[in-house]
């Protein structure tokens, strides 16, 4: 690892109120890194995701893309520029999906690319209906969300977050609101990505992916990175006894 | 009672002049929910305001109209607004104004509530895709916003078919006032309000219908 870090948070604290959820987390991401965050229930992953996507500002801290500081506490005008210039280039996928209802799936893959991008209708729709072959659904693109199953849904939605071109993608769980017989689908267009040499950023529970596809896994609990290797050493040699204690869980199953 | 002879011929021989009420019922009803609408908007941009006095102004005027009988209202703008401002209100004027006040400050919640229906993740995915909040606004948050809004529209039109039938105590000539003015030459009250009871019913009935039936499917959607 060397050079500047694509995206980085760089000492972020977030609170809530009085509530600490963040303590000075600083997690560099590099290029083509599949960066797997994992811990218990309220450890702060989304929060940090959130962060990283520029929907949550650092309490302290910043976050950084290239060495350009894009989000700070108390965001001055050039970091304001910085994060309008970047916005599109980190994609997000949420846990439940998020789809726009009123529009169609080729709709939703065009809406932001021709208002955003000022992308002409047809070329748009052409990037569309390619993404869609890519995520199989090239059959569904003009039936309305809620016509679909979750992983389908998913998988539009991702294809959604593609349709921006981004450089980094965020996964809040991407999985964890499906049936268990839908993440596959779901888990091999990630793995897909991955292979591609996307940038990604992944908060999940599915260890398998974590082991196989990850090149890093971070473990957080309550705010903090407490333990951080490269893909599978995190599972086979975790370090600490919180780590331990978690990844035990998950051998109970 | 008992003995009573029904003399529906009374309410035949003046029907058009009831129909013609009925046709002002409609169209007070109409312009007045168009007004509400309008009031509905402003009334609920105050409350959404950035800035303080204008809050508490929305809030104010809802909670006055929310808190005071329809009737009261229409009275005081038909008696006191000519007072304070000096000049004649006409009837009709005036009706149109309160109800249109009153819808208003219900129609400002019915938006309020439309807007709060849209999950917030929908906006943060546009956010995330660099939609500015406005964009976001526009094209994901007020689409379905106003697809929610509609049936509760349509169920203040129905309201106010009802409403607008206070306008008899300050003479505006809609149905239940020429009614009024029907019984008081022919003596035939029964007949009279019973048909204009079946009127209002026959009107606001299948309406209502409809309109419970829109929103069970946009619920299931
Ligand atoms: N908008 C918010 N306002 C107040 N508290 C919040 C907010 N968002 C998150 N929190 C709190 O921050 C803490 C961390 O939440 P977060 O969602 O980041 O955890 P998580 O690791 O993603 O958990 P999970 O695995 O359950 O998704 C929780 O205690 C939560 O209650
Ligand atoms: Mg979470």
């Amino acid at each position: 690892m060397s050079g500047t870090p694509f995206l980085l948070a760089d000492s972020v604290t977030k609170r809530f109120g009085t509530n600490q959820v963040l303590t000075r987390v600083s997690l560099p991401v590099m290029e083509r890194d599949v960066v797997c965050i994992v811990g218990p229930s309220g450890s702060g992953k989304t929060t940090l995701l959130r962060c990283f996507a520029l929907l949550e500002a650092p309490s302290e801290g910043r976050i950084v893309m290239q060495g350009v500081p894009i989000a700070t506490a108390d965001p001055d005008r050039q970091v304001k520029n910085a994060a309008r210039a970047v916005r599109s280039d980190i994609g997000m996928v949420f846990q439940h999906f998020n789809l726009w209802p009123h529009m169609s799936v080729l709709e939703n893959l065009t809406e932001a690319p021709m208002l955003v991008k000022k992308m002409p209708k047809d070329e748009a729709v052409a990037i569309a209906e390619g993404l869609l072959k890519k995520v199989d659904l090239a059959d569904k693109r003009d039936a309305y969300p809620a016509r679909l199953s979750g992983g389908q849904q998913q998988r539009v939605a991702i294809a959604r977050a593609l349709a921006m071109s981004p450089k980094v993608l965020l996964f809040d769980e991407a999985t964890s609101a499906l049936d268990p017989e839908l993440r596959r689908e779901v888990l091999l267009v990630m793995r897909q990505l991955a292979q591609e040499g996307m940038t990604m950023l992944v908060v999940t529970h599915e260890m398998g992916f974590a082991r196989h596809v990850g090149t890093r896994t971070v473990f957080m609990d309550r705010g903090e990175i407490v333990e951080e290797a490269p893909g599978a050493a995190f599972f086979d040699a975790p370090k600490t006894e919180r780590a331990k204690r978690f990844l035990q869980q998950f051998e109970e199953e | 009672m008992f003995k009573y002879q029904f003399r529906w011929d009374t309410v035949w021989g003046s029907f058009d002049f009831l129909m013609g009420g009925l046709e002002m019922t409609l169209i007070i009803s109409a312009i007045t929910l168009v007004l509400a609408m309008a009031g509905g908007l402003i009334i609920a941009l105050l409350d959404m305001s950035r800035f303080r006095a204008l809050r508490w102004i929305g809030v104010s005027i809802g909670e006055v109209v929310r808190n005071t009988p329809i009737l009261v209202q229409l009275l005081w703008v038909y008696y006191v607004l000519p007072i304070v401002f000096g000049v004649r209100i006409e009837g009709l004027v005036a009706l149109i104004i309160g109800l249109a006040l009153y819808q208003a400050a219900f129609i400002s919640e019915v938006y309020r509530s439309g807007i709060q229906s849209v999950p917030k993740g929908h906006r943060e995915a546009a956010q995330v895709l660099g939609l500015t909040p406005f964009q976001a606004f526009r094209r994901i948050v007020l689409p379905q916003a106003i697809r929610m809004t509609l049936p509760p529209l349509a169920s203040n039109f129905v309201q106010l078919i009802k409403f607008s039938s206070l306008g008899a105590v300050i003479s505006v000539s809609e149905i239940t006032r020429r009614g009024m003015e029907l019984s008081a030459t022919n003596f035939r009250p029964l007949e009279t309000f019973t048909f204009i009871a079946v009127v209002y019913f026959f009107i606001c009935w299948p309406l209502a219908m409809a309109i419970r039936f829109w929103e069970r499917r946009l619920q299931a959607r």
